[in-house]
C-alpha cells in the first residue's frame, strides 16, 4: 500500500509549532558531526541514524482509536555514514545534512516551507522529489513529531463545499453558508471549532471530477437526505484534508442528537478501496499520524462492482472494465498485507468486495453512474436512503 | 414438464464471507470461501453436520475447490495464487504437503481434477492451459497457449480425452489431452464465460456466463447444438446430473435453474436468495431421487431434494 501523499500538518498537540525536541535533535546531530570531524578518520564515527517507518506487514488496527498503526514491537533503524561505503551512501548522508540545515533555518526564522520548496532549492542535488519527501518523513518520525513541527507544510489540495462554520477563538473565521463556490479545505488549528449542526451528511468523494459535477448542481443543498457537506481529497488524501474531515467527525461526535452520517464514494477498484481505507483507518506510510486522523464513523456508500451488475439494463455490459494484471496484484497485496482486509479484520464486506472483484475480474468507475436512472445524484439519493 | 425440488435444510453461515466453490464426494460436501478455512459437511446425515474445518488452508481465501471421483483427493486454489493438494482417509482430510510443494509456482486461476485424481488441469490469468501429472511428482506435462485472455473456468471430460476452458473475452477452447491440439475452434460467447462443464458421457460441453445463455456444443463436431435461455442475470456455475439428463445452473441474481436435456427446457427454478449463487452442484443420488446444493454470497450452503410422488 504505497501511497503518494504530499505533506502537511496536524497541530492538535502543538501550540505554536515549536517543539523543543526538534531544535534539540538538530543541535545534537550537528554537534556530533562536528565532534566527529575533529577526530582522526580512524576513530571518527560520522553518521546519522534515522528511525524507519514500519512496513504495512507489521501494522495493526488499534482497537481503541480504530486507526491503522504500527505494531509496537517493530521498529527499524538505518544508519547513514560519511564518507560511507559507496558514493550513494555519501550522497544520501549529505542530503540528510542539507535538509536538516534547511529545516534549521526555517524553524529559526519561523518560516513555513513545503517539501516542494525544499526540492526546488537544489533539484539537481536532490534528484527527485520523493527523496526529499522520504527524508522529511523519516526525520519527523525519528524525532517523534509531525511535519508541522519541522515547519514543513503542503499546499492545500482538498476541496469542500457545504454548510459549516469554522470558529477560532470567539469569532467565526469561515461561514461556508455564504460561500457559493467550492473552496480549498481550510487549515484547522488547535482549538478551532467546527459547527456542522445544520447538515445531515458528509460525503467524501475520491475523484475531483465527480465532486465538481455534484457541486455544480448544488447536490449538497438538494439531496433527498437533506443538507450536506461534500469533500474531495483528489485521490489519496493529504493530511490537511484528513485533518479537516477528522475535525468534522469530532464535531459530529459532540452532537448528541442525530449526528450527520459520513459516507465514502470511491471507484469500485483497488485504488478506490485503498483510498477509502486511508480516510477511515489511515495510511501505511504515516502510521504515527493515523490515530489523530482516522474517521471510524465513515460508511461505505459505493461503488461496489455488484451495484453495477444489478442494473445492467440501464448501463449495458460495456460499463464494466476488466481488471489489469496490476489491479489483480494490488488486490492480492492489499488482502495479504493490510490488517484492514484481514480475515479477522474490521471490514469483512471490504474483503469480500476485493475477492469478488478478483473472481469476476471486474472493476467499475463512478462515472458509470452518470448514465443510470436519475443520474449520479439519483443513485446517491437512493443509496443514502438505504443506509439510513 | 416441470420438476419440484424441496428445501432439505442448510448449513447456515457456513463461512463468514462469500462461498465461491463447492466440491462433492460420495459422502461429503467441501466448501471454499473468502475466509481462510475449508469446511467439510456430511451429506449422509439428514441435518448436514459440519464434520471438519480445515483452518488456515488459504490465508487470504480460496476461490476454487475440486475433488476426484471417489473423493480421496481434493485440490484448492487460493487468492494468494497457491495451489494445495489434500487427501482423505476415512472421511478425514489432511494436507498432502509433498504434492503441494511439487506444485509450487503453478500460478493458475481455475482448476479441474480428472475423475481418477491423477491429472490436474489449470488455466492461468494469461489464458494458458497447464496439466500436471500428480502420479509423477506433479510434473507439468502440458502447457497450451490460447488466444484467450484471463481464464475464468476449466473442465476435464470424464473420459479424460478433452479439456475445455472459458475466458474473460467470451472465448471457449477445447483441447484433446492426447495430442494437445484443438480439434476445432468453437464459436464462443459475446461476453465473459464463467463456467464450462462436460456431460457425464463427455459428448456435450456446456458453457455459460455474462451472456445469460447456456450454449451446448457437440464435442465430436464442435457444433453448437442448443442455446438455453431463461436466466436474466449472469450465469456463474454449471453442473451435470449423474445420468446427464439434467443440467444445473446458478446465477448472479440468486436464481438456480434445472434444465432437461431431453426437451432442452428449464424444468425448475429456485430463488431462495437475491444474492449471487457462486456455485451449485448435484449431490450423489439417494435411492432414485436427485438433489443439489447451492452456495454463494449469502454465506450458507442450501440443500435441495427432488420431490417424490
Amino acid at each position: 500500500m504505497a501511497m503518494a501523499e504530499p505533506s502537511t500538518m496536524n497541530a492538535l498537540e502543538i501550540d505554536d509549532g515549536r517543539d523543543p525536541s526538534v531544535q534539540e535533535f538538530i543541535d545534537n546531530t550537528l554537534a556530533a558531526l562536528i565532534r566527529g570531524l575533529s577526530q582522526t578518520p580512524a576513530e571518527a564515527n560520522i553518521s546519522i541514524t534515522l528511525k524507519r517507518r514500519a512496513s504495512p506487514m507489521a501494522c495493526i488496527i488499534n482497537p481503541i482509536t480504530g486507526a491503522l498503526e504500527s505494531s509496537p514491537r517493530v521498529e527499524t533503524h538505518r544508519k547513514y555514514s560519511w564518507p560511507g561505503k559507496t558514493a550513494h551512501e555519501a550522497w544520501k548522508f549529505t542530503v540528510i545534512l542539507r535538509i536538516l540545515a534547511i529545516l534549521d533555518q526555517a524553524i529559526r526564522t519561523g518560516q513555513l516551507i513545503s517539501k516542494r520548496d525544499i526540492y526546488y532549492i537544489d533539484p539537481e542535488f536532490f534528484r527527485v522529489q520523493y527523496i526529499v519527501d522520504h527524508i522529511v518523513d523519516d526525520l519527523a518520525y525519528t524525532i517523534g513529531v509531525n511535519r508541522t513541527a519541522l515547519n514543513v507544510e503542503a499546499a492545500a489540495k482538498g476541496l469542500v463545499t457545504g454548510d459549516f462554520r469554522l470558529i477560532r477563538g470567539s469569532h467565526i473565521l469561515i461561514d461556508a453558508q455564504s460561500i457559493t463556490e467550492d473552496s480549498l479545505i481550510p487549515r484547522i488549528k488547535d482549538g478551532d471549532e467546527i459547527d456542522i449542526s445544520r447538515v445531515r451528511w458528509v460525503l467524501v468523494i475520491e475523484k475531483e471530477a465527480v465532486f465538481h459535477r455534484l457541486a455544480r448542481i448544488s447536490y449538497h443543498t438538494r439531496a433527498l437526505a437533506g443538507e450536506g457537506i461534500m469533500v474531495t481529497g483528489k485521490g489519496y488524501p493529504d493530511f490537511m484534508t484528513r485533518t479537516f474531515l477528522r475535525a468534522l467527525s469530532d464535531s459530529a461526535s459532540n452532537q448528541s442528537r442525530h449526528p450527520p452520517r459520513f459516507y465514502a464514494l470511491t471507484d469500485g477498484d483497488p485504488h478506490g478501496m485503498a483510498i477509502m481505507s486511508t480516510y477511515k483507518y489511515g495510511s501505511a506510510a504515516h502510521l504515527h499520524q493515523n490515530a489523530r486522523l482516522s474517521i471510524p464513523r465513515l460508511q461505505w456508500l459505493g461503488l461496489r462492482v455488484t451495484d453495477i451488475i444489478a442494473v445492467p439494463e440501464v448501463l449495458g455490459d460495456t460499463a464494466l472494465l476488466s481488471l489489469t494484471m496490476r489491479d489483480r496484484k494490488k488486490i492480492v497485496a492489499m488482502l495479504r498485507n493490510s490488517p484492514v482486509w484481514a480475515s479477522d479484520g474490521p471490514e469483512p464486506e471490504w474483503r469480500a468486495e476485493l475477492q469478488r472483484m478478483l473472481v469476476l475480474n471486474l472493476k467499475a468507475e463512478i462515472e458509470i453512474l452518470y448514465g443510470c436512472q436519475g443520474g449520479l445524484e439519483g443513485w446517491i439519493n437512493r443509496r443514502m436512503f438505504r443506509q439510513e | 414438464m416441470s420438476k419440484q425440488y424441496l428445501s432439505r435444510g442448510s448449513a447456515d453461515n457456513a463461512h463468514l464471507v462469500d462461498i465461491f466453490s463447492l466440491a462433492i464426494t460420495d459422502k461429503q460436501i467441501l466448501s471454499a470461501s473468502g475466509a481462510s478455512s475449508i469446511k467439510v459437511h456430511s451429506t449422509t446425515d439428514a441435518d448436514f453436520p459440519l464434520v471438519q474445518s480445515i483452518d488456515g488452508a488459504h490465508t487470504i481465501g480460496c476461490h476454487h475447490i475440486v475433488t476426484n471421483g471417489n473423493g480421496s483427493r481434493a485440490v484448492t486454489a487460493g487468492f494468494d495464487g497457491e495451489i494445495k493438494v489434500w487427501s482423505c482417509q476415512d472421511g478425514h482430510w489432511a494436507a498432502d504437503t509433498k504434492l503441494t510443494a511439487d506444485l509450487t509456482g503453478a500460478d493458475v486461476w481455475a482448476i479441474a481434477l480428472s475423475e481418477d485424481g491423477q491429472y490436474l488441469a489449470g488455466v492461468t490469468q494469461e489464458g494458458r492451459i497447464n496439466v500436471w501429472d500428480l502420479a509423477a511428482d506433479g510434473t507439468r506435462i502440458r502447457d497450451h497457449e490460447t488466444k484467450g485472455n484471463f481464464g475464468t473456468c476449466i473442465d476435464l471430460s470424464p473420459d479424460g480425452r478433452l479439456i475445455a476452458s472459458g475466458h474473460d473475452d467470451g472465448a471457449v477452447y477445447m483441447f484433446t489431452t492426447e495430442t494437445g491440439r484443438m480439434p476445432f475452434s468453437l464459436l464462443g460467447l459475446v461476453n465473459p464465460v464463467r463456467a464450462v462443464a462436460f456431460s457425464p458421457k463427455s459428448k456435450i460441453l456446456a458453457a455459460a456466463g455474462d451472456s445469460k445463455v447456456i450454449v451446448l456444443y457437440d464435442t465430436s463436431s464442435g457444433e453448437q447444438i442448443a442455446n438455453l435461455s431463461g436466466h436474466s442475470a449472469w450465469i456463474l456455475s454449471l453442473s451435470w446430473s449423474d445420468t446427464g439428463e439434467y443440467l444445473l445452473s446458478s446465477s448472479f441474481d440468486g436464481k438456480v435453474k434445472v434444465w432437461s436435456m431431453e426437451t432442452k427446457t428449464c424444468v425448475a427454478t429456485h430463488s431462495e436468495t437475491d444474492k449471487a449463487v457462486w456455485n451449485a452442484k448435484w449431490l450423489p443420488k439417494v435411492g432414485k431421487t436427485e438433489g443439489f446444493a447451492t452456495a454463494g454470497a449469502n454465506r450458507s450452503i442450501a440443500f435441495y431434494r427432488e420431490a417424490t410422488g
